[in-house]
């Protein structure tokens, strides 16, 4: 195969596999955000991505984004997996476009650790325990609008990169909106001056 | 090379994991605590046994102990004559799990409620506890998931549950009324009444009157509109809302300019009382929006700093005091409303945050008297007719005023003894550097315009014994520290409240003497309760140090932070 032409198949196979994710970070409000700060993390990421060297620097971000998804039930469902070796979780935030029940289902991937999720639900956290190649589900309720931490409640793995976070996106319920004219919302990209604040 | 990369990156995007097959299933916390019964004694609570609260003194069934916020209780067994001998009972413990907004500020600021020895208390981060109150046993646990990006205002708090009809109501952080069964700790109904996307956040212990559960929210930072909110308690359904920022047309509004009504404030976070004999509720709110800066909104601001006398079947406002017009200083008007009677009238005792203390006729809410209870007051002065002259205002320089912006006294309660006829108030006494910082309005976003600094300057605390029939201070304990605890008054003649440093007190409620004192191990910053069981009188205190601390006593800020019931009783 010419190389041009490999090339060109490599792309396209990774579009069709992930979804156009790349595709999309062509917009206009992610170009925005990627300010010089943004792509040193992702420049830096593989470095500091060394176990026992500069592992404390891990991001609890560092898995990724996911985004749960509502089947016919009305449940919201996501995959998420502990990879080997790297006490993270892929992905670290899971997105719900709405509140409502979410259910999680969870694989250990990592014959180095005994693992645990801790997650929340109204009524009570729930956990689920974890053991190396095991997987298993949890079923939260969660009204939002706002941001829920999830981690794993054993040793120390959430400070070592097993923190996470449930998105739940939306508005706060009619019932709670005040009557008055729509109000001016903070911009949803500050600018940076990145000269003024290095 | 280009051949390399091509792989590399098909590889990581098709990267495939094993499947397992699902073996594991989550478990609910308490589902983890084998110790834990699930279940409670049924009690019957009905709005009649709450109205004659008063007739039951072994319980403490309402906020306040009975509608009339007077934090007395008619029990004797402990007293001047034995307090020495007071010692714990017991003691209920539980420490924040996980990440939890606002780490740094959680605080338990409840008042237990007692029924026929069944205990319910709230906590941080959308706690609900079931306990027995002689034993400290754990017979329920409830909590609501609380996002971490919740607009709180200033800690992660609850002040209280209501109990009534087999339910136990509950506010969350982050805006809904949740109902319980009181037997189960299973959730009924809950229903949103506080939008966190505009800055609202929930912390007051619902009232219950009637068949309706009254509900206020916070947000008086955020500038949002201020609300009360009544729901059926069977169904949790919208009974009424009362925006306490009148709108174009209604009362009130001429005193806004331009569009600042929208976001005039006026938040209504700490629980009303009520009259039924009147049928009036009494609710405070909060200070307008912006706090610091009244250029966007010349004029008195109704209804921003005023006890709202409200019907309680429409929520309208029957008529309404209001204790700082046009304030800059963050003196929320919503300390607790103490209804008494003198000489026959029907009176309403009011310590402010601005330092003064106002008695109301509470049937039409003329002033019968002001006094100045806190000790340096100098925003400005309120004569004896209740004109309200203004002195000093923050500027962009800064400029020292008293009290601070938690005010001469902060939201923990006063208490009064109808046995001593005298109020009993935890004071604050402490300035603050105030600053002047225009800025633009962005939804759910703080809304100050400026700050108050109060580090630089001395603080300090007092309990006042206050005959109100004259604002006479009658005795006086002076604290080291500013006193943030809620007071208790008891037929044994004692009043009771924590400090900052972990001591809880008794003094001798005619004299002042301090006669008991005990270190908990942490701050107190809540609204200690009495009731009794097979007979024995307990004393309950909830611990735990947080909150506002940087706005009433910055020099408390690095205190030890814990949480903690404990519960006292003769031996």
């Amino acid at each position: 195969m010419r190389k041009p032409a490999a090339v060109l198949f490599a792309f396209s196979a990774t579009l069709l596999v992930t979804g156009c994710e790349y595709v999309r970070l062509l917009r206009p409000s992610v170009l925005r955000q990627l300010n010089p700060r943004v792509v040193r993390l992702v420049n830096e990421l593989p470095e500091v991505d060394q176990p026992n060297e500069k592992m404390v620097a891990r991001l609890f971000a560092h898995g990724g984004l996911g985004r749960a998804h509502q089947d016919a039930d009305g449940v919201f469902r996501a995959r998420v997996r502990v990879p080997s070796g790297q006490y993270i979780w892929e992905p670290a935030i899971i997105v719900m476009r709405h509140g409502g029940e979410l259910e999680l289902d969870f694989s250990n991937h990592d014959p180095f650790a005994y693992h645990a999720a801790l997650l929340p639900s109204n009524g009570s956290r729930e956990i689920l325990m974890l053991p190396a190649h095991k997987r298993g589900t949890a079923r939260m309720k969660l009204d939002g609008p706002g941001y829920y931490f999830f981690g794993c409640p054993v040793a120390n793995h959430a400070g070592r990169g097993m923190l996470g976070l449930i998105i739940v996106s939306g508005d706060s319920p009619e019932t709670a909106k005040l009557d008055r004219p729509k109000q001016k919302r903070p911009q949803r990209v500050e600018p940076v001056d990145v000269r003024r604040t290095e | 090379m280009i051949r390399r990369i091509a792989i590399l990156l098909l590889l990581s995007a098709c990267r495939t994991y094993p499947d397992y097959p699902v073996t594991e299933r989550s478990q609910s916390m308490p589902e983890l605590n084998a110790r834990m019964r699930g279940t409670a004694p049924a009690v019957n609570v009905t709005a009649e046994r709450i109205r004659a609260a008063r007739t039951e003194p072994d319980n403490w069934m309402t906020y306040y102990g009975a509608y009339d916020g007077q934090r007395f209780s008619a029990l004797d067994e402990i007293n001047t004559g034995n307090v020495s001998r007071l010692r714990p009972a017991w003691q209920f413990q539980f420490a924040p799990i996980g990440v939890i907004p606002n780490p740094a500020t959680y605080s338990f600021e409840a008042a237990p409620i007692v029924v026929d020895g069944v205990m319910y208390v709230s906590g941080w981060d959308g706690y609900v506890w079931c306990l027995d109150a002689a034993t400290g046993e754990l017979l329920w646990q409830y909590q609501h998931a609380i996002p971490l990006d919740t607009p709180m205002c200033c800690g992660n708090v609850n002040r209280g549950v209501a109990v009534a009809n087999g339910r136990v109501f509950y506010a969350t952080q982050n805006g809904y009324l949740v109902a319980l069964d009181a037997t189960t700790g299973k959730p009924v109904w809950q229903t949103g009444y506080a939008d966190v996307r505009a800055g609202e956040s929930a912390t007051m212990a619902p009232l219950v009157v009637k068949n309706l559960v009254i509900a206020g929210a916070s947000g008086g930072e955020y500038g949002v509109r201020g609300h009360l909110d009544a729901f059926d308690m069977a169904t949790g359904a919208r009974v009424w809302r009362r925006y306490t920022i009148p709108g174009p047309g209604e009362p009130g509004h001429e005193t806004w300019t331009g569009d600042s009504w929208e976001r005039g404030g006026g938040t209504t976070w700490i629980t009303g009382t009520y009259d039924p004999e009147l049928d009036l509720v009494y609710w405070g709110t909060g200070n307008p929006g912006p706090l610091f800066d009244d250029g966007p909104r010349k004029g008195a601001n109704l209804y921003t700093n005023c006890v709202l006398a409200l019907d309680p079947d429409d929520g309208s406002i029957r008529w309404h005091y209001q204790f700082t017009p046009d304030d800059v200083w963050d003196y929320d008007g919503v300390n607790e409303n103490i209804l008494f009677e003198e000489g026959g009238r029907k009176l309403l005792a009011h310590f402010d945050r601005n330092g003064y203390l106002y008695i109301l006729d509470r049937t039409n809410g003329a002033l019968v008297r002001v006094t100045q209870f806190g000790n340096s007051v100098t925003w400005g002065e309120v004569d004896s007719t209740g004109k309200v002259t203004s002195r000093l205002r923050p500027t962009r320089e800064g400029t020292v005023i008293c009290p601070g912006p938690a005010g001469a006294k902060e939201w923990p309660h006063a208490a009064y003894s109808p046995r001593t006829g005298l109020l009993y108030a935890p004071v604050i006494d402490a300035c603050a550097t105030f600053r002047l910082v225009p800025q633009p309005f962005r939804e759910g976003m703080f809304y100050l315009a400026g700050d108050a600094d109060v580090r630089p300057h001395p603080q300090s605390g007092a309990v006042k014994a206050i005959d109100p029939a004259t604002g006479r201070q009658v005795w006086e304990w002076k604290g080291e520290s500013p006193m943030v605890a809620s007071m208790l008054a008891t037929a044994g003649d004692l009043v009771f409240t924590g400090e900052p440093s972990g001591h809880f007190n008794a003094w001798h409620a005619r004299t002042g003497e301090l006669l008991w004192r005990f270190q908990t191990g942490n701050g107190i910053h809540s609204n200690p309760v009495t009731y009794r069981v097979n007979g024995k009188q307990y004393i309950a205190v909830p611990t735990g140090w947080g909150g506002w601390v940087e706005g009433f006593a910055p020099e408390m800020l690095g205190a030890p932070r814990g949480t903690a019931l404990v519960v006292f009783a003769l031996p």
